[in-house]
């Protein structure tokens, strides 16, 4: 690697305990978390309650029960955050709440909750970018140094970098997320939505005998998967295509295992291509996985045999951190208003298209 | 609309809650949030019936959740920490 050296960090350890209540709601899963930044540098997670606005199999989350889904629910998930964690309100020193990416309506339901208890105890506001908090929380949980960052997740998917205060987008997709391009598969083949899709394609590719060909669509660095998706969905019209039966290598019939298995392979090895491309740009040596979709074991797996041939090594988290949380806007919020930036009340809007590299990433060197 | 609160601080706080987000057609949909002691009052007026029934219905679910916010919270933060 070119060039080591050791920058110092901006960020000095605090000289009290910092507490902050997280708040995120950007997709269907409500969250509340509570983080402590202690005296001698630590993070640790005091709380992370989760709350998910699950839906029948065949059919995605719409905006609008999201929203309400999320209004419902708010106060309770906050109360058992702040309760488990053993603190008071009064004693949290920042809220900060997804800004965004993400969906509209929900967004603002927990952003107008956040207004609220900062108005009322009077505690500053942070705006946290949700893709920032994944990256932060993978940070702090797995102890990565400088990770090129893979973040999938239904809504994102993005090959990251850190540099000169940005997180820098490498490589994404083109049109849809990963996460969604699985999300939908799991729709048309009927699957559950519980725990979330994405567990059950996993399940079900573990079951899948035959490797059927689907487009191999990476774009230099980036990735496109409508096309695959399409592919995906043709299969299920394909005259060889048995709804309910068990996979086999023995007749020439198509199954919905089949289907994930093949989906899941082309998909991941897709993004792993990616991932490479974008470590040998930097010369980097670990990988961080994070986002929804980081908690496919398959995925792990694939990146970390790339990872072990390049030398390197693949940092992943379990799905408490995984999947969208509290916490982790608690973590990056936190680190934010440590470095002295807050949002005003005026400024505490939401934005559906919020970037990776629109944040300015003032706690590290 | 006339929304009532317990006092003016509870009105005051609804109302800059609410009035940060845009209206999500602001050229068919004018909006105005003041306070008169500790009733919330808005005023909309709007290019049509359909528009004044869904701004209404996303107005009333938010102060529906301002409201239950302020409730669940208030006391506990009106009390002194120790």
């Amino acid at each position: 690697m070119p060039g080591r050296l050791r920058k110092i960090s901006p960020l000095k350890n605090p000289d009290r305990p910092y507490y902050a209540l997280g708040l995120e709601g950007s997709a269907n899963k409500l969250g509340a978390g509570v983080i402590k930044h202690d005296v001698d540098g630590s993070s640790t997670v005091l709380s992370n309650v989760r709350h998910t606005h699950m839906t029948p199999p065949g059919e995605g989350f719409l905006p609008r029960d999201t929203a309400q889904h999320h209004r419902t629910w708010a106060l309770k998930v906050i109360e058992d955050a702040v309760k488990q964690a053993g603190i008071s309100m009064h004693d949290v020193d920042c809220i900060c709440y997804t800004k965004g990416p993400g969906m509209g309506a929900p967004l603002v339901s927990v952003a107008l909750v956040a207004r609220t208890l900062s108005l009322l105890y009077d505690k500053p506001l942070v705006g946290v970018n949700h893709c920032v908090g994944h990256i932060e929380m993978g940070r702090v949980v797995t102890g990565a140094q400088n990770p090129v960052v893979l973040y999938v997740s239904g809504g994102n998917s993005q090959v990251i970098a850190y540099s000169k205060q940005r997180y820098r987008i490498f490589g994404e997709t083109l049109d849809i997320a990963v996460g969604n391009c699985l999300d939908r598969f799991a729709r048309v083949i009927n699957l559950s939505n519980d725990p979330f899709p994405g567990y059950n394609i996993e399940q079900e590719a573990k079951k899948g005998k035959r490797l059927l060909p689907l487009p191999y669509t990476t774009k230099g660095m980036d990735v496109s998967l409508s096309g695959i998706l399409t592919a995906a969905e043709a299969y299920t019209q394909d005259k060889r295509y048995r709804a309910d039966a068990q996979p086999t290598l023995d007749e020439d019939i198509i199954t919905p295992a089949d289907l994930c298995f093949s989906l899941q392979e082309t998909v991941f090895a897709m993004l792993v291509e990616i991932t490479e491309r974008a470590m040998a740009h930097i010369g980097s040596k670990e990988v961080l996985i994070v986002g929804g979709v980081g908690s496919n074991e398959r995925l792990q797996q694939m990146m970390g045999t790339m990872a072990e041939e390049r030398g390197g090594r693949v940092f992943a988290t379990d799905e408490r951190f995984c999947i969208d949380n509290g916490i982790m806007i608690a973590q990056a919020g936190l680190l934010s208003y440590r470095m002295g930036d807050t949002t005003p009340m005026p400024k505490s809007t939401c934005t559906q298209r919020f970037r990776t590299d629109e944040v300015y990433v003032a706690w590290r060197a | 609309v006339r929304v009532p609160f317990a006092s003016a601080k509870h009105a005051a706080i609804a109302k800059q809650v609410i009035e940060v987000d845009r209206e999500l057609q602001p050229h068919a949909v004018k909006r105005s949030l003041t306070v008169e002691d500790d009733v919330l009052v808005a005023t909309f007026t709007t290019l049509t019936v359909r528009l004044a029934r869904l701004t209404l219905n996303a107005f009333l679910e938010n102060v529906e959740l301002v409201v239950r916010t302020i409730g669940q919270f208030g006391e506990d933060a009106e009390r002194v920490p120790s």
